[in-house]
């Protein structure tokens, strides 16, 4: 797979993005074209390469780019497995919805937006495609910085507010992930993943101090990022802030988070790391569940959809964390399922979000809640016209069905995929593979069961609070003027988490063959480490 | 096809049919009804055609592949029990959507009410059919959900709503702690294969986990079939149209419960705690319904009670723990959803035809609606237990059942007169319903007059009537073999001896039915004085009402809770945020030094150097005083900033880094003008905290605390880098970067041929990163208004305007420009002179310190020292930069020579030099390097001008009149999409 396809996904958005820049603002038609074109062949892009990692030959199935053609631990490899494919996948998805959706109004709403959407997904795809310490560093700002601008597309306070928030911790947390790859680097010599993963177990016990110090720092500049509590108070705000499309491409940017624990500390941490194996584990296990927790009662705490969803992403982030602190190839495979099925749901959801609040009266949440709080005025409300139901307008219906969708693919509940991920990580908890049957299960699974269930009741209720209020209680609310192009990205994506449920067999299996050698990285390390063919072309120094 | 696969079909057809009635016009009733009423009858005829199949015990299987990898398969399964489960669904079903076609009002969306309630026939068909638990839950779930929609269809009335809700939370939650017990039945029994787990009942009645699996599964099962202490959303759920109440709420969701308790009986049943959990909670629903329901003034809402009361009983007969209870369990679920679905559809009947259900106000009805009449009475007398009706029948099982001995407790001793007791009430209610509706003086003030109502509409309920009859007069005959086949497929080849004789002899059970009888008359004469008082509910237990209970836990729990645990647990501030970020960081980086850190000997490493260290004290100082004035004095910080900078700067070429020095020499520059740009707009600092927020013994400890953190942070940090810079150094790929800059990279300078070629891919993202963080503080400033504090001109520009107004022969601006008009000469000579620097260390970068970084910010320098000399307007005016082009190109050139490579076969970025022979100069090295250290140079010049635009414009900006500041206010508030 040494073929240039793999570096497309970074290129192509770069290209798209720069050349977006050479454009007047007001050719509005040509960047949006641009775009969209740059958006769905990213998609095309990550479904071939997902083809491509899904082949049962190892050395086949991870590709190995080798940037400047210099060999692995000196230059800047990209790695494309079944994880980085899966993650490119789901970001270019994520993208086209989010581009198709701000195609009817959003992108007006500020300077510069297709570029700036461009190198946000230039710098996901990078995250998702090196192999190289450092280069993630890269990555990781450029789609930080990118989500600065982002954020403060559409303007007004409230955004603005946010964002300075979201630029000063998040600035901080770069700060931390630069000092931790210093660390790391000062002690094993080198910044290639992989090679990092064939050092560790050989590093002298009196340098293993200050490796985990570098890597224990990294972890909380990647935890910040992935939302863990108590590190996760900058997030709410800042999604609820966000414009729809950029909250819906957000959905993703935790995921990074949680991508690089998954990837990393497998890959490092793993149980091939000698005496650093599983280091930090019971962080990610317990500092998940935490997150989980608050970002349940979070939900519940909300009185606007925006804010619901912000929450929401917290639980999702919890979950994953947990799930990959469990430390369990099994759960691993289903967190990498649930990953796919609320990030789409999430997504979703705060494209949706807008719609149905337009042509809603500010502070209407507001005057329900300390309603339902309060009064018991419901006793006496009578209804207006007796019981003759009211047809719903066909957009309040689409809504309502695709708020629903969302609102079950959140919660964990049937028939969407949310369900099936919650079951696939549960049942993997408590049946995990090295057990005989009857043996001891760990508490942290039952722990988890608990977690993971109580939250999805919390989000039922807050998801059915919500709904209810929007949808129901509103009989006389003017009906939102709502365009085809902005209800096809939240159809597509709920469809795709449809297609998850029924292909849940493949999907599963593809979920959980990348969890084995997640688990198992040594194929990874081989791969990578491979001696490069030498560059004859070179003229050298004569 | 195979034969098997008409259960799949059978199993689709609903969801299908649902998904057709959504897309059907609004007011197509007809249609709509056509559609539904085929797809039941194409189930049952299905149904009918596999009878043969499953009557002697046969179990009709589908399996498809699901995800093998969880072990979860797409598994139907069709037994005795499940058939005639799945005939009930499907035959009341059928029977409901006829009368929903009459009851339902013409301006009803009728899209809407017919696909949900054929997506509810087919998830309650996925339940009974379910061959494997999770599947089932994942059915139980959908039913919840539907019922959810179908409650709430009359969305503009307040007490649907509510009702959906409670209904929803209730069962969903149950439904939730099914799921949690069936991960626990799975994990003992090793699959969720229903087959299994019911052949492993040993195994799971002797795991220690077995009590917690019971309680979750029990959970759910006792929310879906309303026992107590979850019974009261049924009463809410009345809200409802009718035939949702006849067809969910009465005759088939709630009955998804006690179906799982029966198909679970033989894995789970059989132990003192299923005798003492189902058992209790049955018996208390059962009298505590069946009292309820007499005092109920709505129809529906007796109904509704009595429902609770009925599924009271199933739940006791199965708690009951013996097989023969299982068969009256059983029997009693098809005799209470015949004739409690046709009192259900009487009650919609009268409601519908005298816009009444209010028990209070209905009287007489006998006169005007005689068959509706005859038909409620029958189906009451079933309900009651009279002789001859099928609810007769499984009421003498129950009995008979009620006296055998069980554990011999008290409780089990007191049982025959518990029941009997509550049959009292069971038979007061149902006499009252007769008695008080349809007999009396004739009601005169209904909203409608009542009349007979259509014959298609009284159908459904005349034919569940004459079910009733039949099955109560011949029941061997009728209902005999379905019985048989159902009662086979639970408790297996070994039965127990029951009959279904309508005669038994003189049975201690006949007389309990006697008594219950003559007692139930006797109950509703001594209460009729109370309910003719028209107070609804029973005395003093009215006062507790559960969904209000409910509310107000909901409401503290979800809301008020919720609210005060989030301020607790998060918070807003930034400070807070950053306080824990920076304690978290300093956790992790300190917790594993201790532990494996053996301190070698690293202090001698190098030799102490007293200037060096001045120089440090000097820059530590600095830095100090930076943090500490950060606060206080903003330009004073700025300016020891710039002082560590340099002194960092120093120590580069102290260590013989001369790029690094040149770079963070411009850097230090460019920053500090840029911030000094921006401080102007930096709004002012709050002198006083007000004494209320804040007692100062709390201030002082805050800042104590975060004293405390950074010191320790900065220590910490210095730490770190100290000891992993002193200690040996690793095996490291930098000698890698040494040995091949020249040979490979073509580069004498180490530093560039890493940053434009080892590691020239860092450097692109990098450039893309500066980039954009110049759009963004582009973007941000565009829409930027000044604090109203900072808007005033600075006091230093107040003042020469002053002089410059005293002074007739001068004009505004004069005194700035005579004092700028000398360094303005200079700074503008200075222009191409800075401008053939930034090309010199762009052009030797690759063997000399420089490079397209250092030389664009270079020449950014050069265009910022313009704008300082001549303002911006006057540079805007001759020199026309469009930093925006500048990164365009620069960024595609990088992307390009990277792509370049691809022409050659190579990856991307792949280098290539080589010597050019010139004429006059001799040979030049050229390397790709170059072009891309070129569009390093163009995009950095474009970043770094843009940003400095961007904050120029500032100035002008706020100088513009007022009026036009708040025409432009209002036009940056945040955007509203337009209507």
């Amino acid at each position: 797979m040494n073929d240039h396809l793999m570096i497309a996904p970074i290129v192509l958005p770069l290209l798209a993005g720069a050349a977006m820049l050479l454009l007047d603002e007001r050719r509005r038609g040509l960047k949006a074209a641009i775009s969209l074109a740059s958006t769905l062949a990213l998609v095309g892009i990550a479904i071939a390469l997902l083809i491509a990692s899904a082949v049962t030959d190892p050395m086949l199935r991870i590709g190995v780019y080798r940037l400047g053609n210099w060999p692995a631990p000196f230059g800047i490899v990209l790695v494309a497995d079944r994880l980085s494919a899966l993650m490119l996948l789901l970001t270019s998805i994520l993208g086209a919805a989010a581009v198709i959706f701000s195609l009817a109004r959003w992108h007006r709403a500020g300077a510069h937006f297709h570029s700036l959407f461009q190198f946000l997904l230039m710098g996901v795809n990078g995250a998702f495609l090196t192999g190289d310490l450092f280069n993630l560093f890269v990555f990781v700002e450029l789609l930080l910085a990118a989500s600065y601008g982002l954020l403060l597309h559409g303007s007004g306070p409230a955004r603005v507010k946010a964002g300075l928030h979201y630029i000063v911790v998040n600035l901080a947390a770069s700060l931390l992930f630069l000092i931790g790859v210093s660390l790391i680097y000062g002690v094993a010599g080198t910044l290639n993943m992989a090679d990092l993963a064939a050092r560790i177990p050989n590093i002298a016990a009196e340098n293993r101090g200050l490796l985990e110090a570098g890597a224990g720092i990294l972890g909380v500049a990647f935890l910040l990022k992935a939302g863990m509590w108590p590190m996760c108070f900058w997030l709410p705000s800042t999604y609820a802030a966000a414009s729809p499309p950029v909250a819906s491409i957000f959905a993703i940017l935790t995921k990074v988070g949680a991508y690089i624990v998954l990837r990393l500390w497998l890959l490092l941490f793993g149980d091939a790391a000698g005496a650093s194996a599983q280091f930090g584990g019971e962080w990610l296990l317990y500092g998940g569940m935490a997150t989980v927790a608050f970002g349940a009662v979070g939900t519940l705490a909300s009185q606007d959809m925006a804010r619901l969803a912000a929450y929401s992403v917290l639980v999702s982030s919890g979950t994953m964390l947990a799930a990959i602190g469990m430390g369990q190839v099994g759960v691993t495979g289903g967190a990498l399922f649930y990953l796919v099925s609320s990030t789409l749901g999430i997504s979703a959801f705060f494209l949706l979000i807008e719609l149905v609040e337009r042509g809603r009266e500010p502070g209407a949440d507001m005057l329900a809640v300390t309603r339902e709080a309060y009064g018991e005025d419901d006793d006496q409300e009578e209804e207006e016209d007796g019981e003759i139901g009211f047809a719903i307008p066909a957009t309040m219906g689409m809504l309502g069905l695709c708020f629903i969708g969302c609102a079950v693919v959140i919660a964990g509940l049937p028939p969407l995929s949310g369900f099936i991920a919650k079951f696939a990580l549960l049942t993997a908890a408590l049946n995990p593979i090295r057990l005989p049957p009857g043996g001891d299960v760990p508490v942290a699974s039952w722990v988890l069961l608990a977690v993971l269930i109580l939250s999805g009741f919390a989000t039922l209720i807050a998801m059915t609070r919500a709904g209810i209020r929007t949808f129901w209680a509103e009989s006389d609310r003017a009906v939102p003027r709502v365009r085809i192009i902005e209800m096809a990205p939240i159809a597509i994506l709920l469809t795709l988490c449809a297609i998850q449920t029924i292909q849940a067999g493949p999907v599963m299996r593809f979920m959980q063959e990348t969890a084995n050698s997640l688990h198992s990285p040594h194929d990874y390390v081989r791969e990578v480490l491979r001696t490069a063919e030498q560059r004859p072309h070179k003229g050298g120094g004569t | 096809m195979p034969y098997e696969s008409f259960l799949i079909a059978g199993l689709l057809l609903p969801f299908v049919g649902g998904c057709v009635a959504a897309l059907l016009p609004t007011n197509a009733r007809n249609a709509e009804a056509w559609l539904a009423g085929t797809v039941a009858l194409i189930i049952l005829a299905l149904l009918a055609s596999a009878y043969p199949r499953i009557v002697d015990g046969g179990v009709i299987r589908f399996t498809v592949e699901w995800i093998p990898d969880l072990g979860l398969d797409l598994s139907l399964r069709m037994d005795g029990f499940a058939w005639m489960f799945s005939t009930l669904i499907t035959g009341i079903g059928f029977l409901v959507v006829l009368y929903a076609r009459y009851y339902m009002s013409p301006s009803d969306p009728a899209p809407r009410f017919f696909s949900f309630l054929l997506a509810f026939m087919g998830a309650m068909l996925g339940i009974v059919l379910s061959g494997n638990l999770i599947q089932l839950v994942f059915f139980w779930e959908l039913t919840s959900l539907f019922s959810f929609l179908l409650i709430g269809y009359w969305h503009q009335n307040a007490q649907a709503r509510d009702g959906a809700r409670i209904a929803l939370i209730i069962t969903s939650a149950g439904g939730l702690c099914l799921f949690a017990g069936v991960l626990i039945v799975g994990h003992i029994v090793g699959s969720y294969d229903l087959d299994r787990v019911l052949a492993s009942g040993e195994a799971i009645r002797a795991h220690r986990l077995y009590v917690p699996g019971l309680v979750l599964v029990l959970l759910g099962a006792l929310t879906k079939s309303a026992q107590f202490p979850f019974h009261f959303w049924l009463p809410q759920a009345m809200a409802a149209p009718t035939p949702v109440s006849a067809y969910l709420h009465s005759a088939t969701m709630v009955k998804a419960g006690v179906f799982l308790l029966i198909r679970l009986w033989p894995a789970m049943g059989g132990t003192q705690e299923w005798l003492w959990l189902v058992g209790s909670a049955g018996l208390i629903t059962f009298i505590l319904g069946a009292f309820f329901a007499v005092f109920q003034q709505d129809l529906k809402g007796l109904l509704a009670y009595s429902t609770i009361s009925h599924l009271g009983l199933i739940t006791l007969l199965t708690g009951l723990d013996t097989p023969l209870g299982q068969v009256a369990a059983i029997f009693h679920i098809m005799n209470h959803a015949t004739f409690k679905a046709s009192l259900f559809m009487a009650a919609g009947i009268i409601d519908h035809e005298c816009g009444t259900r209010d028990i209070r106000r209905l009287s007489g009805l006998w006169r005007s609606m005689p068959i509706t009449a005859s038909l409620a009475m029958v189906a009451a007398a079933a309900m009651a237990g009279v002789p001859l009706l099928n609810g007769f029948l499984s009421k003498e099982m129950f009995f008979a059942e009620t006296i055998e001995v069980h554990d011999n407790s008290i409780v089990d001793q007191a049982l025959p007169y518990a029941v009997t007791l509550a049959s009292m009430f069971t038979v007061a209610y149902s006499l009252r319903f007769i008695r008080d509706v349809f007999f009396g003086p004739a009601s005169t003030e209904l909203p409608r007059t009542p009349h007979e109502p259509p014959f298609l509409m009284r159908l459904p309920a005349e034919l569940l009537v004459v079910a009733c009859l039949i099955i109560g007069i011949v029941p061997a005959m009728t209902i005999g073999p379905i019985l048989h086949a159902a009662v086979r497929a639970v408790l297996g080849s070994t039965l127990p001896k029951y009959s279904l004789a309508v005669w038994h002899g003189f049975t201690p059970e006949l007389l309990m039915s006697i008594v219950a009888m003559a007692g139930g008359v006797a109950v509703y004469f001594a209460l009729r004085p109370y309910l003719l008082s028209g107070i609804e509910g029973p005395p003093v237990l009215r006062h507790i009402n559960g969904r209000r209970i409910f509310e107000r836990v909901l409401v503290t729990v979800s809301w008020r809770f919720a609210r005060w645990l989030e301020n607790i647990l998060g918070t807003k501030r930034l400070q807070t945020q950053l306080q824990l970020l920076a304690v978290f960081a300093l956790m992790a980086g300190l917790l594993p030094l201790p532990v494996r850190w053996a301190v070698t000997d690293y202090g001698s490493a190098s030799g102490f150097d007293p200037v060096f260290a001045l120089l440090w004290a000097v820059g530590v100082s600095c830095a100090l005083g930076a943090a500490y004035q950060a606060k206080f004095h903003r330009v004073a910080a700025l300016m020891l900033l710039g002082g560590a900078g340099l002194v960092t700067c120093i120590s580069f070429i102290w260590l013989s880094a001369p790029d690094l020095a040149l770079t963070q020499l411009v850097v230090e520059t460019v920053t500090t003008v840029l911030l000094l740009l921006g401080l102007r707009w930096l709004p002012r600092r709050i002198e006083k905290i007000s004494p209320t927020e804040r007692s100062a013994g709390t201030i002082r400890w805050r800042r104590s605390l975060d004293f405390v953190i950074a010191a320790c942070a900065g220590v910490g940090l210095a730490t770190l880098a100290y000891v992993t810079m002193v200690r040996p150094a690793p095996d490291s790929i930098s000698r890698f970067f040494v040995e091949n800059a020249y040979t490979q990279g073509g580069g004498a300078n180490i530093v560039n041929v890493i940053l434009v070629d080892f590691r020239g891919f860092d450097t692109l993202g990098e450039i893309t990163v500066l980039g954009v963080v110049a759009l963004t503080v582009y973007a941000l400033l565009r829409r930027f208004r000044p604090a109203p504090e900072s808007i005033p001109i600075p006091e230093q520009q107040q003042a020469q305007n002053v002089y410059d107004d005293r002074h007739p022969d001068r004009q505004k601006g004069d005194t700035l420009k005579d004092a700028m008009a000398t360094p303005a000469l200079m700074m503008a000579l200075l222009f191409p002179v800075i401008g053939v620097t930034a090309l010199f260390f762009l052009l030797r970068g690759h063997d000399l310190p420089g490079g397209g970084f250092v030389a664009g910010i270079t020449m950014a320098v050069a265009f910022i020292v313009q704008y300082m000399a001549r303002g911006t307007i006057w540079v805007e005016a001759h020199l026309r930069v469009l930093p925006v082009r500048w990164m365009g190109v620069g960024l595609l050139m990088a992307g390009g020579t990277g792509i370049a490579a691809w022409l050659f076969s190579r990856p991307f970025l792949t280098s290539y030099f080589s010597y050019v022979e010139t004429p006059v100069i001799g040979s030049i090295p050229l390397a790709s390097a170059l072009l891309f250290d070129i569009s390093v140079f163009s995009l950095v010049v474009g970043a770094t001008v843009l940003m400095l635009i961007a904050l120029a414009h500032q100035s002008m900006r706020s100088h513009r009149t007022p009026q036009a500041r708040e025409a432009r206010t209002r036009e940056a508030a945040p955007m509203k999409p337009a209507k």
